[in-house]
This record gives structure tokens, sequence and C-alpha cells, in this order.
């Protein structure tokens, strides 16, 4: 199996490689090849368990070797690898792989509660309030970015506390405000985050996306099936606000089943996965590479898709 | 979902081809706009366009006072499409309704300008700018009528910072 990353940072093209074998008679993959390479320059290359850098990693050589060690055949050599300072190629590149979005939220499971701080959230962003902490502790005026997106879908939202609710924790409260005309007597209504709708909890996740793209980015933020728990209505919104945020810096990825999502996209920048069968690896082909007749997604819903 | 009390845009695009051009349009306008404007299943040909905006849009259009909508048209080369298409739409609903689209075919245009999303920005961006780089194409500039309207009309909705 062989992994190719490649992506353009502060101007910069990165590259990094990793390859694993299974050798017959073995349990255990091991790492076959690996190298990060910096505008055309490696800054480290590795065969098997050898592992050698470049000279002056913050200004990459034509490959200049000056040291080199061995490590265990089985360990990946990027994370353990020390950065020299903030402006090594190495410690961009893995912040910025650090700074990933990689989400299938799992509306039902996240709370409003949290009692730490972070800019990583897990998959099911059941840490989505650890990550409002931290984005904000980050980058205070984030609040202004999450703040102007859900008022545009939600426009009767007022504002989101973050009140300490114990010795190290807090806890979300979304508040609302009654409508002009409400027939409601109270002008207000608070809302712990964990009662908002599964729908409301994406838009929240939305935001989020939006402003730590915004605050700590260029990010790359992968989404599995961003239509997922939204109103039919807001499908297509939802997917272009993204697409649109990430038009200037980082990039989007999506996957989906839904005619909607699918249809806010185009054919320069959808790709077609199709496994055949589970002994068979998925192929990915371009949308331009492959045969139908009519609309995509029709011929999708009627399976004509060519296998 | 789009507030259908407030100014908005309803776009129903003919087929794939102009639903992409769409995209392209809406990718180019500020994230706060983007509610503002809703791109419709393509109908699946001109005719079908002109069907459905007849069978499922002009009451809506009645009753939604400042909603506008861009019929989005292959016109085939054929050039009697456009007023033909136009007697169809209510007089009383004219003012509201954009009919647009590539004199040949939106396949013809991308031959000529590239992706359907970057030509779909660049027709935004003549809106947007009160220019017609793009508009201006021998494919496109029939459409120039509808555009001056659309400036008239649309221009605030979509543009205004």
């Amino acid at each position: 199996m062989r992994f190719e990353i490649d992506v353009e940072l502060n101007g910069v093209l990165h590259e990094y490689v990793i390859a694993f074998e299974l050798e017959e008679g073995l349990k255990e993959v091991r790492v076959r090849e690996e190298m990060l390479a910096v505008g055309g320059s490696p800054i480290y290359a590795r065969a098997q368990s050898q592992v050698e850098f470049a000279q002056n990693r913050g200004a990459p050589t034509n490959g200049v070797t000056v040291e080199g060690f061995s490590i265990d055949w089985h360990l990946v050599a990027l994370p353990i690898l020390q950065e020299e300072s903030r402006k090594d190629p190495l410690f961009i590149f893995k912040q910025w792989l650090a700074s990933m979005l990689i989400l299938g939220p799992i509306p039902s499971l996240i709370s409003g509660d949290s009692n730490q701080e972070t800019l990583q959230p897990d998959v099911p962003v059941t840490n989505f309030a650890a990550w409002f902490s931290g984005l904000l502790a980050h980058a205070p005026s984030a609040y202004s970015k999450i703040d102007a997106y859900l008022k545009q879908v939600m426009p009767d939202l007022v504002d989101i506390k973050n009140p300490v609710v114990g010795k190290d924790s807090r806890s979300l409260v979304v508040q609302f405000a009654a409508g002009r005309g409400s027939p409601l007597t109270q002008e207000s209504l608070s809302v712990p985050f964990e009662d908002l709708s599964d729908g409301e909890k994406c838009f929240m996740i939305c935001a989020l996306v939006l402003a730590a793209n915004a605050a700590y980015g260029p990010v790359l933020c992968f989404w599995d099936e961003p239509d997922n728990h939204l109103a039919m209505s807001e499908v297509g919104h939802f997917v272009l606000a993204l697409r649109k945020a990430f038009q200037d810096g980082g990039q989007f990825i999506a996957t989906s089943h839904n005619p909607e999502a699918i249809r806010r996209f185009s054919e320069e920048n959808t790709l077609l996965l199709h496994r055949k069968s589970h002994l068979e690896p998925t192929t990915v082909r371009k949308l331009s590479d492959v045969q139908f007749s009519g609309d995509l997604v029709g011929a999708l819903i009627r399976g004509d898709i060519e296998p | 979902m789009t507030n259908r009390f407030q100014p908005h845009i309803l776009v129903l695009p003919e087929d794939d081809a102009n639903s992409q051009l769409a995209n392209g349009f809406l990718l180019d306008l500020h994230q706060a706009a983007l509610r503002k404007i809703q791109v419709l299943p393509e109908a699946g040909g001109w005719i079908a366009v002109l069907d459905t905006f007849e069978s499922d849009h002009v009451a809506d259009m009645d009753r939604y006072t400042k909603g506008f909508m861009f019929l989005l048209i292959d016109f085939d080369g054929d050039e009697e499409r456009g007023a033909y298409a136009r007697r169809k739409i209510p007089e009383r609903l004219r003012e509201r309704v954009f009919i647009l689209g590539a004199r040949t075919d939106p396949e013809s245009v991308k031959k000529a300008l590239g992706p359907y999303e970057s030509i779909g920005r660049a027709l935004a961006e003549d809106c947007r700018e009160g220019t017609d780089r793009t508009w201006g194409h021998e494919l496109l500039r029939h459409n120039a009528n509808e555009i001056g309207r659309l400036r008239q009309y649309v221009r605030a909705i979509l543009f205004s910072s």
C-alpha cells in the first residue's frame, strides 16, 4: 500500500509519501519507504529502517544528507522526527496534518459540556464543546464568524454562552429570541446545547469549520455525508456555504449519496467511488471518465453508471 | 432555507450543464447572499423548464411577490426560442422572470471558455462589476437585454455588501 499527499502550503509544494509492505509469513505490515520533500527537495527520505536527513531543513538544499539513523521498520518516522523551529518544514507539514478536520458527526452523541480545550475535533465531533472553547481561546475573533453564519441559518439566534458550571467544566447554552409579533410572553429562550436538533448541531459544526479555516487554516476538511440530519431545503445552502468558505484557502472534500449535495458540485470536482466486491479495492474515477447518459443524479438513481 | 418573504431568486436549469454554470455563479457571491438564491433540480430539457415553471412556480410567484426566477435554457441556435419562452410567462410575472442560456448549448461555451464553474463565476463577476467580459462572448451576448434587466432588478439582492 502506498499513500501520497501533495499539498501547497505557503505557496510551496509539500510532498509526503509512505509505502507499507507485508512480507510473506509475517503478520504485521512494515514501512518500506517514506519521504517528505518540500519544493522538490527532500527533507528526509527513508528506505526500510534507514532514515536520512537533508542538510539545513529550514532552507532545503538538493538532498544533501548529513545524518542518518535507524528506526524500527514498524514505526512511521514522521511523528517521531523532532522539529527544529516553527519555520522547519517538518513543523509546518505536521501542523497542517494535525489541523485536518475529518468529520462524520453523530449529533445525538454531542453534548455541550467540556472540561478542556482543543483545536482537533474527533470524527463524530463528540468533543464539540471542547473544540468551541479551544477555537475561541485560540482566536476570540472567531466568534464573529460563527455568529454571522449561524444568524443566517437561524435568524432568531441571539448568542451562544459557555459558562463555567463546575471546577473545570463549561456547558454551552444557546439563546434564541422571540420573533417580532410572537404570541410568546417571554423575550428569549435559553436552550442547552444537547437539546438542539441534530440538524441545528450540524449548523453549529459548520460554523466552527468556517471559523477554524479562517482562524488557523488553511485546513483540509473531509466531511462524510454533510447532508445527513439536514432539512432538504438546507442541503444545497449548507454545501455551498462550505465550498464558498474554502475557495480562498484550504480544501473541502465531502462524500455523499444525497442528490442535492451531489448537484452542488460539478464535473470537474466530483469523483466517483466504486467497489465491485469486498475483495477488490475501491476505484476512484473522475466524472469525465465515466460513461452515463442524461443527468448524473438520474443515472446514479437508476444504477446506470458503468461499473 | 431561502426566506420566500424576502427578495430571493430561484434558478431552474434545463440540465446538468446549466446547473453547474449556476454553481459557479453562486460560488462568486458573498456568503450571506447564498441564502437568497437557490438552484432547483434540473428540469430535463428547455420545454420541461417552461412546463415546470407553469405547473410549479406561477402560483408561487403570485404568492411570494419578492421572488425572481432565472430560467436557464439552451437556445440550440434557434433565434425565436427566447421570444417563444417569454410568451409562455404570464404578463404579470415577466418583469420577475429572466430567460438566460447559451446561444447553442453550454458544451460549446465550455469548449470556448473553460470549465462550467469558472464560466459561472466569470458571469457573476460581470454582473457584479457591470462588465460584459464573459456575457459579451458570441455564444452569450444574445442575453444582453436580460442581463440589463437583471442588473436593474436583481443586482442589489445578490451583490450588495
